[in-house]
């Protein structure tokens, strides 16, 4: 059991380190950058972000057409998979509003 | 905004649907890790300037401070209580289905994880439950924003760092991109100790 539970483990290898720190990254280069800048007036990056926003999701698309296994096990197991998916988003809502009750989240 | 959204999301599928099947397999490797990566940057980076000049959303962000973490851990005590409550409803191993919706929505790290775990039958499983979580939280979030500010955070788990989270921002505004970015971080962290956690209940 304990080596089949690290074996699953290196699943966490370091490409997905490596993904993760860049995102980080990006995202921290961006604030830093934005808030030394902010005296110099608002910018709007609403439309170029739209483009941006649109290629994303173009990829992400097309990542899952090219993938073979996950169509194929749509129709097959589907139907447990919705039902498992909407629950688990569902009870997330549910407890995320409460532990916000808790916590006075606004 | 959202239709053009679920519309460019088909026209992908199809695209590399047909290139998978009868065009070049290069082309659908560059297409879906070097545009997807170099998009995903390109937008934290843009989203992260226009978080740091907005001061209204830098005031809220500081705030809130730590308390920011109890979403994230919502959303995994959420999930789990969810698979669980599925596995009952659909008359399955209820350990196994727990664990599948342990995945915050992570496809690619749930499916090869619980298929080692629980053989490749619930492998797929884990899969394809877990891309639907972020399907569904893609194509509802117009709706679910109304609902709660948090509830498309909530539904996307740990997709809310990457894939969802440009969509996100554009809904529910700049200062949920501190939110949905550190809840999904957080929750691709523990997902994988989640997932195996549950796993060795049995």
């Amino acid at each position: 059991m304990l080596i089949r539970l690290v074996g699953c483990l290196v699943v966490l290898d370091s490409q997905v380190a490596v993904y993760m720190a860049s995102l980080t990254v990006s995202l921290v280069a961006g604030i830093l950058l934005g808030y030394a800048l902010r005296k110099r007036g608002k910018v709007n990056l609403n439309r170029a972000s739209f483009a941006v926003i649109i290629v994303l999701i173009f990829s992400l698309g097309f990542s899952i057409g090219s993938n073979g296994e996950l169509l194929g096990a749509l129709p097959r197991v589907g139907l447990n998979a919705v039902v498992i998916a909407v629950l688990a988003m569902v009870f997330s809502l549910v407890f995320v509003k409460a532990a916000g009750r808790v916590a006075g989240l606004k | 905004m959202i239709k053009y959204i679920v519309a460019t999301l088909v026209l992908g599928v199809v695209a590399g649907y047909l290139n998978s099947n009868w065009g070049s397999i290069s082309a659908g490797v560059w297409v879906s890790s070097y545009v997807f990566s170099g998009s995903l940057l390109l937008l934290l980076f843009v989203m992260g300037f226009a978080f740091g000049m907005d001061r209204e959303a830098i005031t809220k962000i500081r705030r809130t401070g730590f308390r920011i973490l109890v979403v994230p851990f919502a959303v995994a005590c959420g999930s789990v209580v969810g698979g669980f409550v599925g596995g009952l409803v659909l008359g399955v191993d209820v350990i196994a289905s727990a664990a599948v919706s342990a995945g915050f929505g992570w496809y690619t790290l749930a499916g090869p994880l619980v298929g080692q775990l629980y053989g490749a039958e619930w492998g797929m499983l884990g899969f394809t439950a877990n891309f639907l979580r972020e399907l569904l939280t893609m194509i509802t979030i117009s709706v679910m924003v109304r609902v709660d500010k948090y509830a498309p955070i909530a539904f996307g788990g740990a997709t809310t760092m990457d894939t969802t989270l440009p969509v996100i921002v554009r809904y529910c505004g700049s200062d949920a991109l501190i939110t949905a970015f550190s809840s999904g971080f957080t929750l691709s962290i523990i997902a994988p100790f989640t997932i195996i956690t549950i796993a060795s209940l049995k």
